[in-house]
This record gives C-alpha cells, structure tokens and sequence, in this order.
C-alpha cells in the first residue's frame, strides 16, 4: 500500500468536512420545532451535504 | 418525534465518526473495504439521512406546535382554548374532534408545505416577514375558506346529513357555493379574545 495521493487526501478531508458540518448542521436543526429549523435544515445542511458528496464523488472520478 | 430526533442524531454520530475515520486515514481508501467505508461514510449514509430527515421535517411541519411556534399566530393558538363552545375551532380542538397535535393541519390542509407550488413560495415568504419584513397587524386566508376542510370529516356523518339546515343546502356547500363558515362564524376571532374564558387543558 502506497497511501492516498496528497491531491486525493486533501479532497477527501474537505469533502468529510462539508458533509459533517451539513450532518450536523441537519441534526441540530431536528430538535427545533420551526419553520426556520426547516429551511436551515434544507438550505445550509441539505447544501453542505450535497456538495461535500459531490466534492467526495468528483476526488473519486479525478484520482 | 423525540425517538425519531434521537435516532437520527445517533445515525449522524456515527456517520460523522466514520467520515473522521476516512478523514484522518486517507489511506484506508486505498483497500477495497476502505473505499466502501468512504462510500458509506462520504454519500449513502449522508444522502440518506438527509432524505430521511426532510421526510421528518415535513410530517413535523403538521404538528400544532410548528404552527404556533412563530409570534404572529400566538392568538389563533389561545383561540383553541377559550372556553365556549360556540368557537368553532375551540370546539373541535377541546372535544378532539380534531387530533389536538395537529389542529391546525386539518382544517388548513393546503397551506404552506402542503399546498401547491404558490403556496410554497408564500410559506417561505412568511419566514421573510416573520425576521425582515412588516407583520401585517391581520391576517387573513389568501383564499377564501374552502368547504372540503369540513366535508373531509362532516360529509356522511349522521348529524351533519340528518340535519334540515344542511339538506337544504348541501348542493351548494359541495359546490362552495355556500360556506360553511357562513352560519359557523365564529372562527378564530383573534380580535375578540381578551376578557374570554380560558380552558385550561389537563393532562389525561
């Protein structure tokens, strides 16, 4: 095993960053009974996770 | 919904466990099993949270409390508990004739969320006006009061069918022709609350 390209690791580390922040983001906003729970659920948690997943799917593709 | 939040914050947890795991030892991925983790960890459980989480928010989004959880309709809540069954909305919510955890979506089924696409925008309009923009000091349905919010339950029943008043007017409230809020009027009536009688609802 030669270990994961610097290019790969950095992309991978940005992509968990995007999509644990969004994660958290969703499950703080789970316990808040609000519209504005809703749309912070939608907006910041459902695009942080949805680009750290593309993040993660484009470092795959590009390695 | 308490269970449901604590199991989807457990599943995060873990998921954000996992990410960390990748995130730190990017090397895992280059082993088969590492990269299924990543796959895991990085895309279906993340995607799959969030479908499940915006499936919960949106069942959350019916309950009495979300509706009442903005200033503004502070008033139609207390006007579920004034104590006179004359109020149409008190009386339903008191004797349970509609669910008390989700009072408001029965009778308002086409609001917000629930609504068509305009309805939609308007919900999100009203998040809009609730921070930046000006409450207005009434507020009023955008369409008039449909009468399917009251057939749902009341057509077929016994007492509303039995009844010499709606016989003779029945064709017309099918159509909306006639409201039912015509001779049901007392409504919310936010404006009439102070000096009213206040149920104080008890724990079964």
């Amino acid at each position: 095993m030669t270990g994961a390209s610097p290019r790969l690791t950095r992309r991978l580390q940005l992509s968990g960053l995007l999509v644990g922040l969004g994660l958290a983001v969703e499950a703080l906003t789970m316990a808040w009974s609000h519209p504005t729970a809703f749309l912070a659920f939608l907006l910041v948690g459902g695009t942080l996770v949805g680009l750290g997943v593309l993040v993660y799917l484009y470092a795959i593709v590009s390695n | 919904m308490p269970y449901l939040t604590a199991g989807f914050v457990a599943v995060v947890l873990v998921t954000i466990a996992l990410i960390a795991l990748v995130a730190l030892r990017p090397s895992l991925v280059e082993a088969r099993g590492g990269r299924v983790l990543a796959f895991l960890a990085l895309c279906v459980l993340p995607l799959l949270m969030t479908a499940l989480g915006v499936s919960a928010q949106v069942e959350h989004s019916k309950s009495t409390e979300f509706c009442l959880s903005c200033h503004v309709m502070e008033p139609y809540g207390k006007s579920l508990h004034v104590d006179d069954s004359s109020w149409v909305p008190a009386q339903h919510y008191q004797n349970n004739r509609v669910p008390r955890g989700e009072a408001c979506f029965t009778c308002h089924t086409n609001y917000t969320l629930f609504g068509d696409f305009k309805a939609k925008l308007r919900g999100l309009r009203h998040v809009y006006v609730n921070y930046i923009g000006t409450i207005p000091k009434e507020i009023k349905l955008y369409d008039p009061y449909n009468n399917r919010e009251c057939l749902h339950c009341h057509a077929g029943a016994r007492s509303f069918e039995e009844s010499d008043l709606h016989k003779e007017v029945r064709a017309e409230l099918a159509k909306n022709a006639t409201s039912c809020l015509e001779c049901h009027d007392t409504i919310h009536n936010v404006h009439g609350l102070a000096g009213v009688k206040i149920w104080k609802e008890g724990k079964p």
